[in-house]
């Protein structure tokens, strides 16, 4: 699940983070209220799921409390990359020049299976584009999943990357990030700019923070952060049914049972010449009622004109699966032409049911190809 | 005999008398593994379906002489089973369950590993964990601990196989069996970030396993162990590998369904996997069926 920055900021403040002081506004008159109370120069910044915001124009700073709610009218209701702007986040502004940005970040690093610190001079960018660069300018550190980051290795990082400023609380800042991921799962989690005043001490300026969803069941503190209206709604309605589900730009529903199934029947519908509109995988397993329900969401789907669907057999029974598709098309609900190619356990059951059947709408074939072949010509016509 | 499992492979299964563990068990014993027990915690002493049941991993060791465990235990238990298996001293351990917090398997991952190497600093035969979100190893002909369907196992072959994918290995080991060249053993490594045994550490045993000729290394995006199983190819591998990689159509930054499937900035880009096979010579193949066709032209050159 991602965070928006003034929750990662909430996040990182329990954990004893320096957090820079903001509040959140819903309406240019809480923009203006805000800005008021602080009684200094803010930043309005728009909180959504998306990166480029500053780009894309969503984080103005307002010298004053009448440019401050110039700004949230501005902000609040617009649309970036396809999300709409819902809530701001007023911050007090700092004066960068007068100090200095720095990165520090912590991801999980797969080729040290355990999280990698990363620290870099280069704050205030976008990471990859330093990665892609300059990637010597990137200090990494493997942190022990079990002790956590120590403040000299923290402090050693620091000094590599060439931070400037109080070193001892700098590291403070590294170790609690730390502890941060750990007991809140992140996935990740990035302090940028990480900001060094003239004073030297150290202060999050923003935050990204991404918690694992496998360890939600965890942090039921947190389950109401979930924006469901930040997520596409076939992708809600197919949380709620279970489904492992991605909504994508094409034309061709496409579902199978297992994560790596459905995603080569994503390659083969892309070489068929059409363009996949989901990912769905039905999971190991499935019966004919979860089946039912997934037919049921790709078929809501308006940019579904035909449905590809892809099942190996193995703990899932292709009668199952058969006996779903079938009864979608009993009730009404499947009327876009089914390709399917059906194969493992229950095989013979599966395609004599649908045989039985004999709609115009769903026909089977051999191999995934043929059938994904048919599909996007459906979806093509 | 193929590695890793084999008719020696004395199983327990961890959550045995659970739903999933259930029917798993019996498919095992269909297919001819030796399951001898199963462990479920506060079920000591009773009996499922005629395998004893012990309440700790440590008794059904002492008890049957087991040297597998598998685990089918819940995610918010499943990191602690593992650490049970590795300290009761089970020298290879299958975690097949999906969703476990990736924390805690971080912590699993390191601490398996620092028993491993204790256990073979003492001589001992070490700690290996497959897994998890796995489907599991088979060897055909002698024993599967894993979710497989069998029939796709009917002929014993000498084509090695590794995936994170656990529909894509069904696929593929049907492939092979239908070629009539079949599958020595079939390694499911598991779709998570973080796993116990990566491409790199399985293909080593391959290589020298003197059932099997050649390999199949069946990939996806997300992270970069196709490309360190690359570089391990080139630098050391005389046996012929032919790959696959899966989700080579995916949008960056969309998790597919596996936790690990997933393009992250530059990270795991089917690109970057496609060129690190090219640099090491490995053939891989554009479609599941090609793949055959790469492993004849490989095993006739």
């Amino acid at each position: 699940m991602k965070l928006h920055e003034y929750q990662g900021k909430e996040i990182l403040r329990q954990f004893g983070v320096n957090v820079q002081d903001g509040k959140v506004a819903r309406t240019p008159d809480e923009v203006r209220q805000i800005a008021r109370e602080y009684g200094q120069a803010v930043v309005v910044k728009a909180q959504v799921h998306v990166g480029g915001r500053g780009k894309a124009g969503g984080v103005k700073f307002s010298p004053t409390e009448d440019k401050a709610f110039e700004n949230g009218e501005k902000i609040l209701g617009m649309d970036i990359k396809g999300l709409t702007v819902n809530k701001v986040l007023v911050t007090r502004a700092v004066d960068i020049d007068a100090g200095t940005e720095y990165y520090v970040g912590m991801i999980v690093d797969r080729n040290v299976q355990s999280y990698t610190l990363m620290a870099s001079a280069e704050g205030g960018m976008e990471i990859e584009e330093v990665a892609a660069a300059t990637p010597e300018k990137i200090i990494k550190h493997r942190v022990d999943p079990v002790t956590g980051l120590r403040p000299y290795e923290a402090r050693e990082v620091a000094i590599k990357a060439g931070f400037k400023g109080n070193l001892n609380k700098i590291a403070d800042m590294m170790v609690k990030m730390s502890e941060a991921a750990l007991k809140r799962d992140a996935v990740l989690v990035e302090i940028n700019p990480l900001f060094v005043g003239p004073d030297g001490v150290p202060l999050a300026l923003d935050t990204k923070f991404e918690i694992d969803d496998n360890a939600m069941y965890r942090h039921q503190d947190l389950a109401d952060w979930r924006e469901l209206e930040a997520e596409h709604p076939l992708e809600i309605e197919a949380s709620k049914y279970g489904f492992a589900y991605v909504k994508l730009n094409g034309n061709v529903g496409v579902l199978g049972n297992g994560a790596g199934i459905v995603m080569t029947s994503l390659d083969v519908v892309n070489r068929a010449g059409a363009k996949p509109a989901n990912f769905l995988d039905i999971g190991g397993g499935a019966k004919a009622e979860v089946v039912y329900n997934a037919v049921k969401l790709v078929s809501k789907d308006n940019d579904v004109k035909a449905i590809f669907i892809n099942i190996f057999g193995g703990i899932t029974r292709a009668d199952e699966v058969a006996k779903g598709v079938i009864q979608a098309l009993n009730d009404g609900i499947l009327t876009k032409p089914v390709r399917m190619r059906i194969a493992g356990t229950a095989e013979d059951e599966a395609k004599a049911l649908l045989a039985e059947m004999n709609s115009p709408l769903i026909q089977m074939y051999p191999t995934m190809f043929e059938a994904a072949d048919e599909a996007a010509k459906e979806a093509n016509k | 005999m193929g590695i890793l499992v084999g008719k020696d492979s004395r199983v327990i299964v961890q959550g045995m008398t659970g739903r999933e563990g259930a029917s798993h068990s019996r498919a095992m014993k269909e297919f001819g593994t030796q399951v001898v027990a199963g462990v479920t915690p506060g079920k000591g002493g009773t009996d499922f379906e005629g395998w004893p049941v012990y309440s700790s991993v440590a008794e059904a060791k002492a008890a049957t002489g087991a040297n597998v465990s598998i685990i089918f235990v819940p995610p918010a238990g499943a990191a602690d089973a593992v650490l049970e298996a590795a300290h009761a001293g089970m020298p290879l351990i299958v975690l097949i369950t999906e969703g476990v917090p990736t924390v805690d398997m971080m912590r699993a991952v390191q601490e398996v590993k620092t028993l491993d190497a204790q256990s073979r600093a003492q001589g001992g035969e070490g700690v290996r964990l497959i897994g998890g979100n796995c489907p599991g190893l088979v060897t055909n002909g002698e024993a599967k601990i894993g979710i497989m369907p069998n029939k796709i196992y009917a002929n014993p072959g000498r084509i090695g196989l590794i995936s994170r994918s656990g529909t894509l290995t069904y696929e593929a080991a049907k492939l092979l069996n239908d070629a009539g060249m079949g599958t020595s053993t079939t390694v499911g490594i598991g779709g998570d970030p973080v796993i116990g045994t990566t491409f790199a550490d399985v293909l080593p045993l391959f290589e020298a396993d003197p059932d099997t000729d050649a390999v199949v290394v069946i990939g996806e995006i997300g992270g970069a162990d196709e490309e360190a199983a690359a570089e391990y190819i080139a630098q050391n591998m005389k046996k012929p590998v032919v790959a696959f990689i899966s989700g080579r159509s995916a949008p960056k930054g969309k998790r597919m369904g596996h936790a690990g499937a997933i393009i992250m900035g530059d990270v795991g880009t089917p690109e970057s996997k496609l060129a690190a096979f090219k640099a090491a010579n490995v053939p891989v193949a554009d479609t599941m069926p090609e793949i055959i066709d790469l492993v004849k032209q490989a095993l006739n050159k």
